[in-house]
């Protein structure tokens, strides 16, 4: 909200500058958002002289005047009385901006062409008159010519205060002043009840058609009324807390919101058909044209004020463009009224459509102003929109305060809150600076009736945050805690994840954060065939409208984002959620996945060259990964998931579940997103399964004190038998002795029939109580040739 | 064979000597001369081994004689061999360092850079810190439905408090990306009973167009405590003593008044500036203090929402950007470089940050 400090220091007498109100505001929970600075509202104005004075030859009360500002003479049609040869006066010039965006153009009045105006003190923005109409009559000093705006300097502070929804009642130069005068200790300077003539006529009957949504209905006729522009001293009020002026009469509503916080409307009287105002609720069909010209379908929930035929306005919101208030209204409806929190809120909601109005009132008003708007509106009216304005007395429907419950609280409680040893007399004087009624009952239980303002305040805890606000947070102490000592523990998924993530960065690949949301079109590329996609209602792009069903999608676009950038190798994964719908509502999982392309690390100057990623390195990567889990299986797949190449990945079994896959990118996926060249490979694997794994107990095994003996043995085989195949046979032989195999070469090519492979075992023989002779090691290697060459058909090379 | 006798012993013995100053061990030029020398006396069939075989040929007292002075022979040669081969040895090392000296300043072998994201890095310092004052990890989902997310916190529908978050709704009625951390503070005290002392570190969300400041993604580190006279002073404490830790020793903490509606009263605390020490710069827009989390006294209702008695029990909450803290501490200027997940960007933050 724009604050005006000289208008806030019109109900508080403030000593501080506006700088130092802002460095205090955000101590009692007031955020400043920015500070500026404001001129006068005007622009061409400079100060000239008055030469002479003629009588005007059309009219008897005006005059020309002859003025000089230095550099020329100007010839000036002026109406004032308190003009005189020789007074240094405000002139402005053709082009001159006046406040509320008035220019100064060559105009002839009666006649007589008038090259400028010369101003009022009002009509320059600068404040109420004290001549009764005449002219401002500068200093004599004042050199001619001076631009007597920049002269000036800045005339107001204007700081931009954040107010939470929890303080409507702060949303108003008095409300904020308030506020204020409890904090420092001010007197408030309370509303002056505005002047009204006698009432005349009487007012249109109200019927509200629900009491709970429109607990309090106000309304009053004004006749008799010119509708104009606003003085300059108004126009200049509302612009600067950033309302446009518009007439008077609006103006005068506006002001009266931003002054006191109460919403007003007025309907042009003679625009409103039949003879009554309803408070209803609209009926199905119902539509509005409001006063931004766009129209607007009601629903049942929107809360209208209707004539005789329809609404015509939105309650709370706004007003429909076609009982506006014109330049040819003569009499006005004016509405001051309380509307619910929660049905202004709604029917805002429904109808897209938000205003300063509906803003307050979703708040909560402050039902005890009703009146006091509705009548200094009328004072301001009667003295603003014409010398013969007349209002009626006011018509009013429903209660004039709400019921609050006291809030029954004892100091030690609230000491007791806040862990503070505020003094009693502290904490009841604050408490009396908000509620001068603050009774003190038995057993020091004091009774405190909040304000019909203050709707957030219910609670000994609610109290309790004014006494720490208003009192100083500074004053409560920091206090370390006894410590109980329960051990503290994780969720078992987050221990999970941090493993794997440690993991992984240890492995070589570096940690990405990618967003929850993915476009379809990314999401068609990958998964064209998915139906369980959850989707966002009101995403902020097209690129995020779904909720990812795999992590893999979004390294796919970094990988191929940084190839773009030059970077040769990338070894990425991300920890995080994926979402799909099942049928029995949103399943949320969290996953890892990673993409590995390009060499392993960076390059080495020595022979030793690295290797660039492929398959078997991934695989490397998944399996120290899951090294702990017991019974797991890989097991080739061919389709399933359309990122996996069919004829190169391997799913992860478990006895609880799929655990993930991995393997190479379907060639496809590769070539959408540029990775064609590139061999990357990838895998995916569900932490919530992978939690719930029993991970292995590793219990010692003894190894032998005597020497081992260790054999290479090149065999040929077809090469369309699996390597698995292999070392399934050399299991099946049930060679106690054989500790370990392993595959040291795989070679085809020269010595090695078409369609074969070589492949070379080190096999490793031993015992523990006893070192093996040649004859038992041989003994064991014909027995694995036999059963390779008889099972496989293998031949010993 | 012929007889073994004295003379032919002492007449062996001046051969050996002999042929010892012929061949001492300390002319030895290299380790291969050296071992031959070994092997033509001390060999299986070296003269000194012949030599001492033959004693037992001999008389008793010839043999006490005798046998003592071949013994200390072969003392003093072991001895002398040891020792040329020690020297002998010592000067091959020499030589060899010589040639092959290697140039220490060539770059190592090269391994894969692999990093924690530093954003990860950033909630695992706070977590530790955290779990060091015993607070234990919570955990919750990322799609909220509207009553864990709002209503369970003191936020009922048709709210003003629900502008301050801007929210994505799914499709699925009633379900949102959740705002906040804050439902994970519902769903532990539905399951569990006070006391209770728990963080939660996740991923929130909100509605709002990404700038360099703004992420419509981004983390939080949540933090409940309930237990019995639990106050405003308790929360002072506690989070003073984290920024502590987080930021040093030196570190100045602010409380002031802010407003949520699951906690009253509510504070927001800030930091002094960790760049001017106080005295204004642009990062503290000139203010001296840098806004760090959000925290307050649970609000009654928030307990009545999972059947705790807020007059038996009472707490507070508390949640720190993430992103915030990360990007102060390691000079991120733009929010959005979390998130692109250039390599360049990632390799930067080695765990020593934390």
């Amino acid at each position: 909200m724009k604050v005006s400090y000289s208008w806030l220091k019109e109900y508080l007498p403030l000593e501080m500058s506006a700088g130092d109100l802002a460095e205090r505001l955000p101590m009692i929970g007031f955020e400043v958002a920015g500070q500026t600075s404001r001129g006068p509202g005007f622009s061409g104005v400079v100060a000239a002289q008055i030469l002479a004075i003629a009588k005007h030859p059309n009219a008897d009360r005006l005059s020309l005047c002859m003025v000089d500002d230095g550099k020329r003479k100007f010839s000036v049609v002026c109406g004032a009385g308190n003009i005189a040869v020789g007074q240094k006066i405000p002139l402005a010039k053709i082009g001159a901006l006046l406040p509320g965006g008035r220019q100064i153009t060559r105009a002839k009045i009666r006649g007589v062409e008038s090259e400028g105006m010369i101003c009022s003190s009002e009509e320059l923005g600068l404040g109420a008159q004290s001549n009764g109409g005449g002219i401002l009559v500068m200093d004599p000093q004042t050199e001619l010519g001076l631009d007597v705006s920049r002269s000036l300097g800045p005339v107001d502070e204007i700081l931009d205060i954040e107010i939470s929804p929890n303080r409507p009642d702060c949303l108003s130069h008095f409300g904020l002043a308030r506020e204020l005068a409890a904090y420092f200790r001010l007197p408030l300077i309370p509303l002056a009840a505005p002047e009204l003539k006698t009432p005349q006529g009487s007012c249109l009957p109200v019927r509200v058609a629900d009491a709970q949504a429109c607990p309090r209905y106000l309304g009053r006729i004004l006749t008799n009324l010119k509708i104009g522009p606003s003085p300059g001293w108004l126009a200049l009020k509302l612009e600067a807390v950033g309302l446009r002026p518009i007439n008077n009469l609006v103006d005068i509503t506006n002001y009266i919101l931003m002054d006191i916080g109460q919403p007003l409307h007025a309907f042009d009287l003679d625009l409103l058909a039949g003879t009554q105002i309803a408070v209803r609720f609209a009926s199905e069909g119902e539509t509005i044209k409001a006063l931004d010209n766009k129209d607007y379908a009601l629903t049942p929930s929107c809360l209208v004020i209707a004539d005789a035929e329809k609404p015509v306005a939105v309650a709370g919101v706004m007003g429909g463009l076609e009982s506006a208030v014109t330049v040819k209204t003569t009499r006005a409806f004016l509405e001051s009224a309380y509307f619910d929190p929660i049905v202004v809120r709604k029917t805002s909601a429904a109808l897209r459509l938000r205003s300063d109005s509906s803003y307050r009132f979703e708040r909560g008003a402050d039902i005890a102003m009703v009146e006091t708007a509705s009548e200094r509106a009328a004072g301001l009216i009667l003295k603003l929109c014409g010398k013969d304005a007349q209002a009626s007395p006011p018509l009013n429907v429903g209660k004039e305060r709400a019921e609050t419950a006291p809030i029954l609280v004892t100091t030690s409680r609230i000491n007791e809150i806040l862990g503070a040893d505020f003094p009693d007399e502290a904490i009841t004087s604050t408490l009396r600076s908000i509620d001068p009624g603050l009774e003190e009952r038995a057993g020091k239980t004091l009774h405190f009736s909040p304000p019909s303002c203050r709707r957030d305040l219910a609670t000994a805890w609610d109290l309790s945050e004014e006494i720490g606000r208003l009192l100083g947070y500074e004053h409560i102490p920091a206090k370390i805690s006894s410590v109980a000592l329960r051990p503290s523990r994780a969720a078992p998924g987050q221990t999970i994840a941090e493993r794997c993530r440690q993991r992984l960065a240890a492995l070589g690949l570096c940690e990405a954060y990618n967003y929850d949301f993915l476009s379809e079109k990314l999401l068609r590329m990958a998964r064209p065939d998915d139906k369980n996609l959850a989707r966002i209602a009101n995403p902020l792009s097209e690129d995020w409208t779904t909720l990812r069903p795999t992590l893999l999608i979004g390294l796919l676009q970094n990988a191929a984002a940084n190839l773009n950038r030059g970077t040769k190798s990338v070894r990425l994964f991300e920890l995080g959620k994926t979402y799909r719908k099942t049928p029995s509502g949103l399943e949320e999982r969290a996953r890892a996945a990673a993409i590995l392309l390009g060499p392993v690390a960076p390059p080495f100057w020595g022979p030793q060259k690295i290797r660039r990623n492929d398959f078997y390195d991934t695989k490397g990567v998944v399996l120290d990964l899951l090294a702990y889990i017991p019974g797991l299986a890989l097991v080739p797949f061919k389709a399933c998931d359309p990122l996996f190449h069919p004829g190169a990945s391997l799913r992860l079994s478990t006895p609880k579940g799929v655990l993930g896959a991995l393997g190479l990118l379907h060639p496809p996926i590769a070539r959408a997103w540029g990775l064609e060249r590139e061999n990357a490979s990838i895998f995916e694997l569900d932490l919530d399964l992978l939690a719930e794994l029993e991970p292995a107990r590793f219990q010692f095994s003894p190894y032998s004190r005597h020497p081992s003996a260790a054999r290479d043995l090149s065999v040929v085989v077809d090469k369309k038998i699996p390597y698995a195949d292999v070392a399934a046979v050399l299991r099946g032989c049930a060679i106690a002795e054989l500790k370990s195999l392993e595959l040291v070469d795989l070679f085809e090519g020269r010595g090695v029939p078409k369609g074969k492979q070589s492949l070379t075992l080190r096999l490793t023989f031993g015992r523990l109580d006893r070192a093996l002779t040649d004859v038992e090691v041989n003994a064991a290697v014909e027995k694995i040739l036999a059963a390779l060459k008889s099972e496989l058909k293998a031949v010993l090379r | 064979m012929a007889k073994v006798t004295r003379n032919s012993w002492d007449g062996a013995y001046a051969k050996l000597e002999s042929a010892l100053k012929s061949a001492a061990p300390t002319d030895a030029k290299a380790l291969a001369g050296l071992e031959k020398i070994r092997l033509r006396f001390l060999g299986r069939k070296g003269l000194l081994t012949e030599l001492l075989k033959k004693l037992k040929d001999l008389s008793l007292e010839e043999r006490r004689e005798l046998g003592p002075k071949a013994q200390a022979l072969r003392a003093s040669l072991d001895e002398k061999i040891a020792a040329r081969k020690a020297a002998l040895e010592a000067r091959a090392d020499e030589a060899a360092l010589a040639q092959t000296a290697l140039d220490l300043t060539l770059p190592p072998f090269p391994r894969a850079r692999g990093r924690l994201h530093p954003l990860t890095q950033t909630m695992q310092e706070m977590a530790k810190i955290f779990s060091l004052m015993g607070f234990s990890w919570a955990d919750g989902p990322l799609v909220e439905t509207e009553y864990y997310n709002f209503e369970a916190l003191n936020i009922p529908a048709h709210h003003p408090a629900r502008d301050l978050q801007d929210t994505f709704y799914l499709e699925d009625p009633g379900l949102v990306m959740r705002t906040h951390t804050s439902p994970v503070q519902i769903r532990v005290m539905e399951s569990n009973r006070p006391p209770l002392r728990i963080i939660c570190p996740g991923r929130v969300f909100r509605n709002e167009e990404v700038d360099a400041t703004h992420s419509a993604v981004f983390h939080q580190v949540e933090g409940l405590v309930v237990d019995k006279n639990i106050s405003f002073a308790d929360l002072k404490g506690t989070l003073d003593q984290f920024l502590k830790r987080l930021f040093g020793p030196t570190t100045r903490t602010r409380f002031i008044p802010s407003y949520f509606p699951f906690t009253e009263p509510s504070a927001q605390v800030d930091v002094g500036c960790l760049f001017c020490a106080g005295s204004g710069c642009g990062v503290c827009k000139q203010s001296g203090w840098i806004e760090m989390l959000g925290a307050g006294v649970v609000n009654p209702n928030v307990f009545k929402a999972v059947n705790y008695d807020p007059q038996a029990w009472s707490g507070f909450a508390f949640g720190i950007g993430v992103e915030r803290v990360a990007m102060l501490r390691l000079g991120v200027k733009d929010i959005r470089s979390f998130y692109e997940n250039d390599i360049r960007f990632l390799n930067q933050f080695y765990e020593s940050i934390v």
